[in-house]
């Protein structure tokens, strides 16, 4: 007879976490280029080249200096409790996108995901937070979301990372294949190029001040602002 | 030359004619105020700051506040481009600027560009406060260095903050804090090229709804995106509208500026108030 416990309990929240990064968990993801089309349209990216360019010059700057560090505010401040200071990383989080798209591309996935966490992983956090969000009109953001994924399901903060950079990266490289001529290994060498990469994490990128955080990128704005009214697209983002 | 600590600060009123008139002042250099110009036409008093040295130098920390009252209507200029210069080891400069529109006012804020030099080090912090049913026309522009000297993207620190809050709430948070290699190579990237300028532009509308249809200006400004210029303008949260240009040299910014300002008074009059003095 075995003793040993059915399933380690350590790896619960990696489970959590593959879930919440599984392409079927349904928080319409797939819907987004995340300002890919725009660039595509733009003529700025065309090729896996300038693919990688594009993950590597626009997408991780923009993980390292605003979505990363509003998760670690956020993991930290559901860690005590600090509604007033979750509120305020929420409005944040709305206010660094000008553009109307990827701002409300990213509070449509943060809404569903952090509704989905509180239905899955049932607790007074997760109440809370919802309720705080509806009660208040918080802007909702994929950050605070994973985030409260990672405490519902007691992952650690590095965990939250993994997820925020997986979800954009996976994300766009996903988006390309249906906009390019990118197959899937070609794919897939480049999603683990700059997975490696978007990884190398400092504390100045992670614990960023919040009057700090933000990045600037008026090509990816202009090209996102251009999308709302494009003639034909494939995604809403 | 020595470092400053100057100040700007301005308060513009109505008049019991009806007129806007500067109803409190106080600036030290390196700022100067030239005398304000009243245009009947557009009904807006035109003020120019004006800085005498030769520009930003290290160690000077500027404070600028501008506050418009209900009814009041004002455009704050600058006769020449502010040229942020070279400063040695750790020294930097920092300017501060916070601008207040009351409801029932109108701000317009179109400076001339910000020129970062090689070697300057330069953090400006902007707050846009708009009381609710109050109108701003705000344009930020930067160039990319000394372009004439075939300099560019060589400054050692740059740092802009741009805060936006209407009715008490936040609608807009921007942070450039990029070095000049990491904005050559995303002008290389986008095929912008390498004397790209950008303007950032903020429109906040006294009875702008965000669901509201996209307004016919909306669409004719958006038409200025050609011939490597880009042109975007995207609805903010709650009100207003954020603009962003780039443009391949200084030419093509100043004309594109001046066609969105052209078409912007068809529909906001006080936009057709000249930037320059008469």
């Amino acid at each position: 007879m075995n003793s040993d416990p059915a399933i380690n309990t350590q790896v619960n929240w990696l489970l959590g976490l593959i879930q919440a990064a599984d392409n079927f968990y349904p928080t319409g993801a797939y819907a987004h280029s995340y300002g890919l089309e725009g660039l595509v349209e733009a003529g700025v990216v065309h090729d896996r080249a300038t693919l990688r360019r594009f993950l590597l010059n626009m997408v991780l700057p923009q993980l390292h200096q605003i979505e990363i560090p509003l998760a670690t505010h956020a993991w930290e401040a559901l860690g005590t409790e600090d509604w007033s200071t979750l509120r305020e990383i929420c409005i944040l989080s709305a206010a660094l996108r000008a553009p109307r798209e990827l701002r409300e591309a990213a509070e449509a996935m943060g809404r569903q995901r952090a509704h989905l966490a509180q239905q899955l992983h049932p607790s007074p956090l997760a109440d809370t937070f919802w309720e705080k969000s509806q009660e208040e009109k918080w802007p909702h953001c994929l950050a605070v979301a994973t985030a409260l994924e990672a405490r519902l399901t007691q992952a650690p903060v590095t965990a939250v990372y993994a997820a925020v950079i997986y979800a954009a990266v996976a994300g766009v490289i996903a988006a390309a294949m249906k906009l390019l001529r990118l197959g899937q290994n070609g794919a897939q060498t480049l999603l683990t190029e700059v997975l490696a990469t978007g990884s190398h994490l400092t504390p100045a990128t992670t614990h960023r001040p919040l009057q700090a955080i933000g990045w600037f990128n008026p090509w990816m704005d202009i090209a996102s602002a251009r999308h709302e009214t494009a003639a034909a697209r494939l995604f809403i983002s | 030359m020595k470092a400053l600590t100057g100040h700007l600060h301005l308060r513009a009123g109505l008049t019991s004619s009806g007129d806007t008139a500067i109803v409190a002042q106080s600036f030290c250099a390196p700022f100067h105020l030239s005398k304000p110009h009243w245009d009947p036409d557009t009904q807006v008093l035109h003020a120019q700051v004006v800085n005498p040295t030769a520009g930003i130098l290290a160690g000077d920390a500027l404070d600028l506040a501008i506050e418009v009252e209900s009814g009041a209507a004002l455009l704050l200029t600058t006769p020449s481009a502010s040229r942020v210069f070279k400063m040695e080891g750790a020294e930097q400069a920092t300017g501060r600027q916070h601008f207040r529109v009351a409801a029932g006012a109108w701000l317009e804020v179109f400076p001339e560009p910000l020129v970062p030099h090689a070697g300057s080090a330069y953090t400006q912090e902007t707050l846009l406060e708009v009381a609710a049913g109050g109108g701003l026309f705000f344009v930020d522009q930067l160039m990319p260095g000394r372009l004439a000297h075939g300099e560019a993207w060589k400054w050692r620190q740059l740092v802009l903050g741009l805060r936006v809050e209407v009715a008490g709430t936040l609608l807009l948070r921007e942070r450039w804090e990029q070095s000049g290699e990491s904005l050559a190579a995303l002008a290389s990237f986008t095929d912008t090229g390498p004397t790209t300028c950008f303007a950032n532009g903020v429109l906040i509308l006294p009875a702008a709804a965000e669901n509201a249809e996209v307004p016919t200006w909306v669409t004719v400004i958006r038409q200025l995106h050609q011939n490597g210029i880009w042109v975007g303008m995207s609805q903010l949260r709650q009100a207003g509208w954020s603009l962003r240009v780039i443009a391949p040299d200084p030419l093509a910014m100043r004309t594109t500026l001046e066609d969105v300002r052209k078409i912007l008074k068809t529909t906001f009059p006080r936009l057709g108030c000249g930037l320059r003095r008469p």
